[in-house]
């Protein structure tokens, strides 16, 4: 049985007049055991690999070997299915044209093996087909309660429009969850970042074919360790109070203020997908009427839900004070976690602006980055920028975009900008 | 009763023949003379009390064996979360978690504005003010049913950015009040005699209060272990003792314009020693160590407890007011301290007299004049408590024959400020203290 515990890091508080109370919620879940384990529990995994003309030579057959890297990962009992993707998705396995999803068992996954080894390089990419198949598939087994996939693209999505991407993605959002990857430079971040971010999955750049099969086995492996299928975060705030944003902020940089539904007038759920043993952070900002020095209330009361029931909660407080020392400090992890999505958003917004011929908001975007990673001691985001700006004064932000930049540098530091990382309590 | 041999002289138990000691409180029946034939040994009343809500720090002390007495009269309001179903601050939801599940109010934390009214001559206020987050302040009252029978009034002040200073104070006081509660012993029957048996009582009321506090510190070297100051009144008849330690206050404050009000304690605070040097009490009072304090209760406090102590005769209308710094703040000066209650008084008409009302006036004037403080105002009414015939502003009061001043005097230490009045003249007696002045 899965435990959640959940802390509170906030410096409740307000100066007179001060409105807005920021918190970081780390929600722990424990006991998690396995996917498709639990009571009246099933789980299923799909595997999407791009087998688009571009794949041809070394990336189709390193395709071939990580899928069924990845077979050998998903446990048995679990539902599973192949599906080839190019400008049209195609179910490999269990069989053409049969919609239905198979328990893994060592037949089927012998049989699911050998169709990998069919995968042939051709035609075009269109992302958004294979979502929607993806979709079928996961109907023709509707009682399965955790759904999973993993979707490697190694291209741009060019056959089809993006609106009909954006269509594909919101008939897969809340139903499964994906994690995407891209393989070499030339695919889109931002274009795979949003179908990975309606999924809640994660999105991340391989650099090369012999990388694939060691990603495909981890991503697996997680994906089977997550004995939790679906966890809704609650976020209460009073009433003539306003949400300003949740964030998840760690393991990596999600804002998850759209994906709100609201539980009654003050109550909003925000879904989370599956839990495996693991600590998420997330960064509530509540903006409150102000009160009377003095006064205390309660900001926001942050609750774990799973099936409906309040696995734990942490509560959000709020204090107005004429004290400056208590005031004026602002907690460690908020401030680390706001420095960290500035960054994040400094760097997404300076390369954007990079691709699209501004070198001037490059220029400023991605020197601010370079400042911010420098006063945080971000020795990692600092040698990444380095690979795609010269630094001339780090402290002040002063970069100029460097003549020759190899774009799976770029990628890189796109993809990695939403990691962060954790301080120390 | 039973025949005088047969009871303690100090609290009045059962004295088991032969014994050598009190079984009840302890008392060496060898040392102390049996009393006189015809002395006053009647005991004090035993009243009821709110027992303590630390169990650690409100245990019973050592120097208040054995007395637990028989309800006489007085109710103690236990500090005590109130079942409140709704919201106070927006009337619609309800409590969760100690918050409004609507709005988000914190559920009113009882510790942080108590009242007490043990009789109706006897009440006290005991508010967080508006500046501080926790209410270090703390109160314990006592007090026989009938007026100027017997009334305890403890009142404690937590040291602030201390550990834990809200526990330890109400600990303290509860503890002093637990030890003021027992009886006195009468001795000789003479004013002298009770003066000093209730000094030496506030002496051990200071020890048990220390107690308390040491009991609510948490173990380990805590870098700053709570303490608080202390002050209290004993009331026995027409006598009141006042004892204190730090700089929470008592106050002599007669109803006649004519009567000078005096202060019943001596503040052990820098800016006391400042006053004492020479320089201006309003100054020094608002200076910036105003509030340091050179003696206070806790694992920490200097070697000599001894409290201050003043006794004086109410023999007058009046009221001893019992008070912290959250309230003198805003109304040092004994005169003009008497003022606003006058003022106060005036104001409230009907309710005038009534201590709880006062002190609840009393309260909401520091608030209203920053509440930078917690504060806490506990009174005892002496002469009428109905307002049917308060004192008017009539200048015919000046002519008219000055009423007697109370007679106040310090003890241990001597009181180095407020000139005390010396003279005695007989005082019209307490039961019709409220003839016109100038009939």
């Amino acid at each position: 049985m899965a435990t959640f515990t959940s802390e509170v890091f906030q410096n409740e508080f307000l100066p007179d007049g001060g409105t807005d109370v920021h918190a970081i919620v780390r929600v722990t879940c424990s006991g998690a055991g396995q996917a498709g384990a639990a009571q009246g529990a099933e789980a299923a995994e799909i595997v999407i690999v791009d087998t688009s003309g571009s794949m041809s030579g070394n990336g189709i057959a390193q395709g071939r070997y990580a899928a069924s890297v990845a077979l050998n990962e998903i446990t048995d009992g679990t539902w599973f299915a192949v599906i080839a993707g190019n400008h049209v998705g195609t179910l490999v396995y269990p069989a053409y044209g049969v919609q239905q999803m198979v328990r893994m068992d060592g037949r089927t996954r012998a049989e699911a093996i050998a169709a990998v080894q069919r995968f042939k390089a051709d035609g075009g990419t269109a992302m958004g087909t294979w979502l929607t198949k993806a979709k079928e598939v996961f109907l023709s087994v509707p009682h399965v309660t955790q759904r999973h996939a993993i979707l490697l693209t190694d291209g741009a999505n060019e056959h089809e429009t993006p609106d009909q991407l954006t269509w594909a993605i919101q008939g897969a959002t809340g139903f499964f969850q994906a994690d995407c990857r891209g393989l070499g430079d030339r695919w889109q971040v931002d274009e795979v970042r949003r179908i990975a971010s309606a999924l809640l999955g994660t999105v991340d750049l391989i650099p090369s074919p012999d990388r694939m099969a060691q990603e495909f086995a981890a991503l697996i492996r997680a994906s089977m360790a997550r004995g939790v299928a679906a966890v809704d975060l609650r976020v209460w705030a009073p009433q003539g109070a306003q949400v300003l944003f949740v964030k998840q902020v760690a393991p990596h940089l999600e804002d998850i203020t759209s994906k709100r539904s609201l539980v009654n007038p003050l109550t909003a759920a925000f879904p989370t997908g599956a839990w495996a043993d693991e600590s998420r952070d997330y960064h509530v900002a509540v903006r409150l009427p102000a009160k009377t020095i003095g006064q205390e209330q309660l900001a926001s009361r942050v609750q774990v839900v799973v099936n409906n029931e309040v696995q734990t909660q942490g509560l959000v407080k709020a204090t107005w004070s004429s004290d400056e020392s208590l005031t004026t400090r602002i907690d460690d992890q908020v401030a680390r976690y706001t420095g960290q999505a500035e960054l994040a958003a400094a760097i997404q917004d300076g390369l954007a602006a990079k691709a699209a011929g501004d070198e001037d908001g490059a220029t400023r975007k991605l020197g601010r980055a370079v400042q911010i990673a420098t006063a945080t001691g971000d020795e990692e985001m600092t040698s990444r920028l380095k690979k795609v700006v010269e630094i001339d004064n780090a402290e002040t932000g002063t970069v100029r975009l460097k003549k020759a930049v190899e774009r799976l540098d770029e990628m890189a530091l796109d993809t990695a900008s939403t990691k962060t990382r954790r301080i120390k309590k | 009763m039973t025949g005088l041999g047969a009871r303690c002289s100090a609290c009045g138990a059962d004295r088991v023949p032969d014994a050598a000691f009190c079984e009840a409180c302890g008392m060496d029946f060898a040392t102390s003379s049996p009393p006189p034939e015809g002395a006053i040994t009647e005991v004090l009343p035993r009243q009821t009390h709110a027992p303590a809500v630390t169990a650690a720090a409100g245990e019973e002390s050592p120097l208040d064996v054995g007395w637990t007495g028989p309800v006489i009269g007085g109710v103690a309001v236990e500090v005590d979360h109130p079942d409140e179903p709704t919201c106070t601050a927006c009337g619609e939801g309800s409590y969760v978690d100690g918050y409004c599940d609507q709005c988000g109010a914190k559920q009113p934390d009882p510790r942080s504005h108590f009242t007490e009214e043990p009789a109706p001559w006897v009440a006290g206020v005991c508010d967080i003010g508006k500046r501080h987050t926790r209410n270090e302040d703390a109160m314990a009252l006592l007090a026989s049913a009938e007026q100027l029978g017997t009334a305890t009034i403890v009142v404690c002040d937590g040291v602030s950015n201390t550990t834990d200073s809200h526990i330890a104070s109400l600990a303290a006081a509860r503890a002093a009040r637990d030890t003021l509660s027992g009886a006195i012993p009468r001795g000789m029957g003479t004013r002298e005699a009770l003066v000093a048996a209730i000094s030496q009582r506030l002496g051990e009321a200071v020890s048990s209060a220390r107690g308390a506090v040491v009991a609510a510190t948490p173990a380990g070297d805590a870098p700053t272990p709570p303490s608080c100051t202390f002050v209290a009144a004993v009331i026995d008849g027409t006598l009141a003792v006042v004892g204190n330690v730090g700089d929470s206050r008592g106050y002599w404050l007669p109803d006649a314009p004519t009567s000078t009000p005096v202060q019943l304690s001596h503040d052990d605070s820098f800016a006391a020693e400042q006053i004492r040097e020479g320089v201006p009490r309003k100054e020094a009072e608002t200076g910036p160590q105003a509030h340091a304090i050179t003696r206070w209760l806790g694992v920490d406090s200097p070697d000599d407890l001894t409290p201050h102590t003043m006794a004086v005769d109410l023999t007058e209308p009046g009221w001893l007011l019992v008070c912290t710094d959250g309230l003198w703040n805003y109304c040092s000066e004994p005169t003009e301290l008497r003022d606003l209650v006058t003022r106060t008084t005036a104001s409230l008409g009907e309710h005038g007299r009534t201590p709880l009302a006062v002190a609840t006036a009393l309260t909401d004037f520091a608030n209203a004049s920053g509440g930078i403080d917690n504060i806490t105002v506990a009174l005892a009414r002496v002469g009428s408590l109905t307002a049917d015939s308060l004192p008017v502003s009539d200048p015919a009061q000046a002519e008219a024959p000055a009423p007697a001043p109370a007679q106040a005097e310090a003890s241990v230490p001597a009181q180095a400020e407020a000139p005390v009045p010396a003279a005695l003249s007989p005082a019209p007696p307490p039961a019709s203290p409220d003839q016109p002045v100038n009939s």
